[in-house]
């Protein structure tokens, strides 16, 4: 499951979610980096792997639904 | 810690996930429903794929938002996204027409400055690739700066070149990464890559000394102040051309090219003093700035191509301790050049080793391996490696380092077997063998030079390794000798064998003395490390070279005797007296040493570990471990304690006496070599001061003083000073 995490300094992170515990601190694997740009021009990404974002550093959370709608774990 | 495992069951939608870049998302905000749900867990448990993930995986992740692991995140500390070439240039920030002379001179000291990171080890991105005008070189107008930062990629093409042919670095040396600059090829201009734009060599060359004359017109035209600015410039471009073309000489190693090359270091030399002279006439980088120079570096601006490996923080080196590093950097290459006329492999080897003990930088180490071997003796070696993996009977490629090492073989023990016309190699087999055996020989010999290039701290363990391959080469070079005798009729003579372990020795010696200079033996080990060196090594190393001495003269002999009987004998030389005496000024010390310790040890005056957490033999064992594969074999520790055994019921004071006396042996001897060398002279100083100690402490003095004596190594890396406290 792809995750889209925004980070409180603005930087945009893309990777598979992997992991999380109660503090929302989120491990998300084949990450990406992406600056957020004012004017809207893409720039390259900077691939970084294996991160962990800390709870506290998470602005947004947003989940990929291209892919046929699943059962979420936490709709449980 | 709990995981929980089953707390869902959508294993399979992880691995279907299958995410190629074009891939349109269709975003869902989660973020309330995520953060009111992980409220569940309890503290401390995960939610986790187990398949895909574990706690072991999670040790890998780099933290995003702590400065130590984050990379990306100084991109992001409020600054305004630093500025690229055009953006720069557009800005007004950026002047590429114009220049004042004291700005080129800023830029050109800054680069030089970078430059000299890059070598201590830095990312190119982070140091040298600062620089905006390089980003695109040929956009620029003012001719010197264009000139100037053409030849920097060609010149850091260079550096590169010769330290990846050398292969003496390691990461903490060196970082040859170059982050899509193409180095060397066609300076960019924005991002394409245009080949018409293509610099040779020659062409680099050409546009520096065009600069060259120019700058040198200006200097003449102006009478005020400013001309002394101008042939300060000057000074620099002529310094950047000599520097390139001197390294290109050694890269490319040419016979034919040896008067320029040293004609163009002694230039470099001069011109770096002017150029030392001159430093405070360009713009000076703004006070607590972390750039260079005012203009023309943006440190930030490679950030993003940084692998996301913790932060290599980087700062440049300061503009006056670079300028020194280069004048420093000239000297060396310039001692560098002096291996070009070693003639034999001995004082090559030699020099490899004092040149090692300078602790050059990474490239005038390297400079030093291309000089002596070309390409370098790493690719010797593993050109040699992969010929004797090669089919069976195909013929060998043929190494200079074979001739190198044939007349090194001859010049110290002078074997029949390598005179011309002897009758034992008129058998092919006994020629076969021989030549086997110096075919072989090409790799580990190869790579010892190589080993000697590398820095201090890794020398040890590549010693190590070495000492596996000599092992089999003694096995060898016995069976050589054998059959050489064998097919001679003579009574058996250790020629090859002789030689090789005089090699073998030295390695060794050499292995067990860097761990002192490395700091790795505690001080209640010393007493075993320096009883080797003293009853074993070095008494070997002093019969090796008698062997070889002995074995020459009877070749000697034997050759004259063939020739016109009416010559006369020649006066018997030793041209092994003085490492001889070196060996025994050394065995002489180590016996020091040991004697002291043990009396140390005796009057409780070295802090033991508790029994329970060490043991003695296993600590010998791993110390001696790279020993143990060859001969002489290694000697056990139940043989240590055996022969050290009376030791233990010797008054210390007598013991301290014994010590005292070997000091004074070592300092006599030191005293019979006249000719002067900083070597001797430490050694010297060592040797007086520890006698004056010893013979105070078998005086009596302190000897009921419990506090451990002091190890002082600053005078030499080997040999220390003992002070008691």
């Amino acid at each position: 499951m792809n995750f889209r995490i925004e980070m409180t300094d603005g930087r945009v992170l893309i990777g598979v979610f992997l992991c999380t515990d109660r503090d929302a601190n989120v491990i998300l694997g084949a990450c990406s980096e992406y600056l957020k740009s004012s004017e809207g021009e893409t720039e390259e990404p900077r691939v970084l792997g294996l991160v962990m974002v800390p709870g506290r550093h998470i602005v947004s959370i947003q989940i990929d639904d291209t892919t046929p709608p699943q059962k979420y774990y936490y709709d449980e | 810690m709990g995981d929980n495992d089953d707390y869902y069951d959508g294993d399979g939608t992880m691995e279907s996930m299958t995410v190629s870049p074009e891939v349109t998302y269709n975003w869902v905000d989660i973020t309330t429903d995520f953060f009111k749900h992980i409220q569940d867990l309890q503290l401390g448990e995960l939610l986790h794929d187990g398949h895909l993930f574990g706690l072991f995986e999670a040790m890998s992740a780099i933290e995003m938002m702590d400065p130590k692991m984050d990379a990306g995140m100084l991109c992001n500390r409020g600054n305004p996204k630093p500025l690229n070439f055009q953006q720069a240039v557009a800005a007004g920030k950026l002047k590429i027409d114009d220049l004042d002379p004291s700005e080129l001179i800023g830029i050109i000291d800054a680069t030089m400055a970078c430059i000299v990171s890059w070598l201590e080890g830095h990312s190119l991105a982070q140091t040298v690739f600062t620089n905006l005008y390089l980003h695109q070189p040929h956009s620029i107008i003012n001719k010197t700066l264009k000139a100037y930062c053409i030849a920097v990629y060609k010149l850091l093409d260079c550096i590169r070149d010769c330290i990846n042919k050398a292969q003496v670095f390691e990461e903490e040396d060196f970082q040859p990464m170059g982050y899509g600059y193409r180095l060397g090829s066609n300076p960019q201009t924005g991002s394409t890559y245009e080949a018409a734009l293509e610099v040779t060599e020659q062409k680099c060359v050409a546009m520096l000394r065009e600069q060259e004359e120019e700058l040198n017109k200006k200097t003449r035209s102006v009478e005020d102040d400013s001309s002394n600015l101008w042939s300060a410039l000057a000074a620099r471009i002529r310094f950047t051309r000599m520097f390139y073309q001197a390294l290109l000489l050694i890269t490319k190693r040419d016979s034919t090219s040896g008067a320029d090359c040293v004609a163009l270091l002694n230039g470099c030399s001069e011109m770096i003093k002017v150029i030392i002279k001159t430093s405070g006439k360009g713009t000076q980088p703004v006070e607590n700035s972390d750039s260079p120079n005012p203009m023309g570096f943006e440190p930030m601006i490679n950030q993003r191509l940084l692998p996301p490996t913790f932060p290599r923080y980087t700062r440049i080196k300061p503009r006056a301790e670079a300028l020194q590093y280069f004048d420093e950097l000239v000297t060396r290459l310039r001692h560098a050049w002096k291996i070009t006329s070693c003639a034999n492999f001995h004082t090559a080897l030699d020099f490899f080793m004092e040149f090692s003990r300078q602790r050059a930088c990474i490239l005038s180490r390297s400079a030093l391996q291309l000089l002596y071997l070309s390409p370098s003796p790493a690719t010797t070696a593993s050109m040699a490696q992969s010929a004797m993996n090669g089919p069976v009977g195909q013929p060998r490629p043929h190494h200079a380092f074979v001739e190198i090492l044939r007349d090194s073989v001859k010049s110290f023990v002078n074997p029949p077997a390598l005179t011309p016309k002897s009758p034992m190699v008129s058998t092919p087999q006994a020629r076969e063998f021989v030549e086997n055996f110096l075919a072989r020989c090409v790799r580990p010999f190869a790579v010892l030079l190589q080993v000697c290039g590398h820095n201090r701290a890794r020398q040890r363990d590549k010693l190590a390794l070495l000492l596996d391959e000599f092992a089999a080469l003694q096995e060898e070079a016995e069976s050589v000798d054998a059959v050489l005798s064998g097919a001679a009729g003579t009574e058996p003579r250790a020629c090859f064998g002789t030689w090789i372990l005089y090699h073998v020795l030295r390695v060794m010696i050499a292995y067990l003395l860097s761990g002192l200079e490395l700091e790795l033996y505690s001080v209640h080990e010393y007493h075993y490390i320096f009883w080797y060196l003293y009853e074993f090594l070095y008494g070997w190393l002093v019969s090796a070279l008698g062997r070889a001495e002995t074995l020459a003269l009877v070749g000697t002999k034997r050759q004259d005797a063939k020739r016109a009987s009416g010559r006369k004998q020649k006066k018997r030389t030793r041209p092994y007296a003085r490492e001889g005496l070196m060996c025994q000024v050394m065995q002489n010390m180590c016996g020091g040493y040991f004697k002291a310790l043990v009396a140390f040890k005796l009057q409780g005056k070295i802090r033991q570990p508790q029994s329970e957490f060490d043991n003695e033999a296993v600590r010998y064992k791993h110390r001696f471990a790279p020993l143990s594969v060859l001969t002489p074999p290694q000697v056990h520790y139940h043989e240590f304690c055996e022969m050290t055994q009376p030791l233990q019921y010797q008054n210390p004071l007598i013991l301290y006496l014994g010590g005292c006396n070997h000091f004074q042996q070592a300092r006599s001897l030191l005293d019979t070599i006249t000719t002067s060398d900083p070597e001797v002279s430490e050694l010297l100083k060592v040797a007086k001061t520890n006698y004056v100690v010893l013979k105070l402490l078998a005086g009596g003095h302190k000897r009921d003083s419990n506090v451990p004596p002091e190890f002082d190594f600053s005078v030499h890396r080997h040999f220390p000073i003992i002070k008691l406290v």
